[in-house]
Parts: structure tokens; C-alpha cells; sequence
């Protein structure tokens, strides 16, 4: 608590363009383990570029968009300083380096990948990944498991999703729809 | 044309991902593997493995794709591809959504899509930990790492990393 009300009274939105994508380059170059927790420590702590509240709310916002998160707050970010060309600059600075980072990583692995027990170290690190997607829904999730409604919707997203393996481009719109009526009902 | 093709179908991918990259990795999957043949189970895995660890945003998986199928502008073609039309969306949105901040429709939406992304990301980390057949070494190295990720507050390079050794270990 204490330490967004610091915060807030000194933040400063970068001064130029420049700024702008170093501090995206920054985030993008040290974000190991998940962007997000960088971007705050980035944008918040260290360059003070808008406050804790606003920083919660903008991922808030970038949370139900459709787009990787921290992408869609590089976009939000950028046109709020700098317009169109903010965007574009922040979500390039943002992509630089991971993306060549991750290709250079995979082609590494890719000339190493007849050692059957590298094979097995990185389908275990990917097996992990998909637990860490499994412990990121329980945690989402239990706001939700008091409410017999939401509880219904997931089951049967998931039913249709993992186990009968139908196409999201289906499922989406139609549980988003469902859902919808059941939050006008009040039942979410 | 496998570049056209990159970009259409990851375009229309963008528009659904709700909740970033975790959700719609099930029809990722469902596309590159079994629809059209671009990249083996095991080399999707894979691909996700590296996205995962290698620092980043974990749609970087979607440049690896890419690379895989048409190489560098592959790569560049589906990371754009996967990010443009929500970032088109995400442009026109945020100032919308700041002035129906107290629009009951807005808490509507924000409700309804909660369960809907709960779903999608329980649904991806199933399908990656249950490639082809259920095989309960897969299971207990994505149980632990979802109970590690619950019990402890610590970066997930770690639960990547135990993984890794599991793997060596198991599989």
C-alpha cells in the first residue's frame, strides 16, 4: 500500500522514443521465467514510469484481450505516450531480443537433438510448462468455484477443448456467448 | 504460399487468444500437428519447451513454428501474424474501454471471459502433458510443477528446471 502511494507521486511517462524502447528492450532481454514480473520491476520500480494502480489495471485490461498480455500492454502503452508510433516502437523493443534469443536457442538444441537423453530433458522442461499452465488455471480458478455457473462452463470448455478436441474457433465464440448471458443473469 | 498460409491461420489464431499464448495452444496443436502436418508431436513439444524457457513472451513458440516450416521469414511472419490483428484490436479498445469503466456491459464481459480462459489453460497444459496416450510420467512431472508453482512463490525456471531432471530421469 505504502509503496504505491511513492510511487504515485513521482511517476514520469518516458520523455522520448528512445527511452521508450530501451526501457522495452530492457524488459524483453531479462524477462527469464515470464515477462511480467520484469515489466513491473522495469516500469514501475525502476523507471517510474506510471504507478503500481495503473500498471494492475492496464494488464487487467490486456488480460482479456485476445494477444500475449505483456504485447497488448506494449501496444496500450505506447499509443497512451506516443501514439501510433509509440506502439509500434514499444512492442519492437519489447520482441527484439527474445526473438532471437528463442531461435538461436532452438537451433542449439536442434543440432544437439539426436542425443535421445537431451530429447528427454526438454520434453520433461515442456511437460513442466504444461503443469505450470495447469497450476496458472487452479489458481485463476478459485475465485470461481463457488459459483455452480462458471464451474459448469469450464467443464464443458474443457470436455470440448482437451478431451473431444474440437476447434477453439468454435468453442470461443459460443462459451464467450454463454458466459455473457450468465454474467447479465448474474449468475457469474 | 506456406507463408500465406503461416499467416492466415495464425491471424485468425491472434483474434481467439483470449488470455494470451496458454490459450489457444490447443488449436495451435490441433493445426501445425494434426491439420497440417508441419511439425511432429515431439518436435511441438519441443518447440513449447524452448519457448517456455527461453526468456521472453511464450508466443515466441509461434516464431518457432514458423521457422520450422519457412525459416527466418517464416519465423518473422508468424510472430507478426500472431501478434497484428490483437494488437490492431488492443489499439482501438483501450480508450473505449476507459470510458465504460462504469458501463454495466464491461463488467459483464469481464466476468463472462474469466471462466472461459480458466478453461482454455487447463485445456493446454492437457494436452501438452497427454501428447498421444496418457502415460503417467508426463502426469507426475506436470502435477509436481503445478503443486510447486501453488506452494511456492518462486520463479517458474525452477519448476522448468526440475522438469528437465525429471525428464532426463524417466523418460
Amino acid at each position: 500500500m505504502r509503496q504505491s502511494t511513492i510511487a504515485k507521486m513521482d511517476v514520469a511517462p518516458p520523455k522520448h522514443l528512445g527511452e521508450l524502447f530501451t526501457g522495452f528492450l530492457w524488459i524483453g532481454a531479462r524477462s527469464f521465467g515470464g515477462v511480467l514480473p520484469w515489466a513491473y520491476r522495469t516500469m514501475v520500480e525502476e523507471r517510474r514510469w506510471l504507478s503500481h494502480a495503473d500498471f494492475t489495471e492496464t494488464i487487467g485490461l490486456c488480460q482479456f484481450l485476445p494477444g500475449p498480455n505483456i504485447g497488448n500492454a506494449s501496444i496500450v502503452l505506447g499509443k497512451r505516450w506516443f501514439g501510433l508510433k509509440g506502439s509500434i516502437v514499444a512492442f519492437l523493443g519489447l520482441m527484439a531480443l527474445p526473438f532471437v534469443w528463442v531461435l538461436a536457442l532452438f537451433a542449439v538444441y536442434n543440432d544437439f537433438a539426436y542425443y535421445p537423453w537431451l530429447n528427454a530433458v526438454v520434453n520433461g522442461v515442456g511437460v513442466a510448462g504444461a503443469g505450470l499452465f495447469i497450476g496458472t488455471a487452479i489458481k485463476l480458478g478459485k475465485v470461481l468455484v463457488r459459483k455452480p455457473a462458471a464451474l459448469a462452463i469450464i467443464a464443458a470448455c474443457f470436455l470440448c477443448a482437451a478431451v473431444a478436441r474440437l476447434s477453439l474457433l468454435y468453442i470461443v465464440p459460443v462459451a464467450f456467448i454463454v458466459a455473457l448471458y450468465a454474467a447479465r443473469k448474474d449468475w457469474l | 504460399m506456406t507463408l500465406l498460409e503461416l499467416a492466415f491461420h495464425f491471424g485468425i489464431l491472434s483474434l481467439i487468444s483470449v488470455g494470451g499464448m496458454p490459450s489457444v495452444m490447443p488449436e495451435l496443436q490441433r493445426l501445425v500437428v494434426h491439420g497440417k502436418g508441419w511439425l511432429t508431436p515431439d518436435e511441438f513439444i519441443q518447440a513449447f519447451a524452448v519457448g517456455q524457457a527461453a526468456p521472453g513472451p511464450n508466443i515466441l513458440i509461434a516464431s518457432l513454428i514458423g521457422w520450422k516450416v519457412a525459416g527466418i521469414p517464416g519465423a518473422l511472419v508468424a510472430l507478426a501474424a500472431i501478434c497484428g490483428p490483437a494488437a490492431v484490436l488492443a489499439w482501438w479498445v483501450s480508450e473505449l474501454w476507459e470510458r465504460f469503466k462504469d458501463s454495466p456491459w464491461r463488467r459483464a464481459i469481464q466476468r463472462a471471459i474469466a471462466p472461459v480462459v480458466v478453461a482454455l489453460i487447463l485445456s493446454s497444459g492437457f494436452i501438452i502433458a497427454t501428447p498421444a496416450s496418457p502415460d503417467w510420467r508426463l502426469w507426475l512431472i506436470a502435477g509436481l510443477s503445478a503443486a510447486a508453482m501453488l506452494a511456492a512463490n518462486v520463479n517458474p525456471l525452477w519448476m522448468l528446471a526440475g522438469g528437465g531432471i525429471l525428464g532426463a530421469w524417466l523418460l
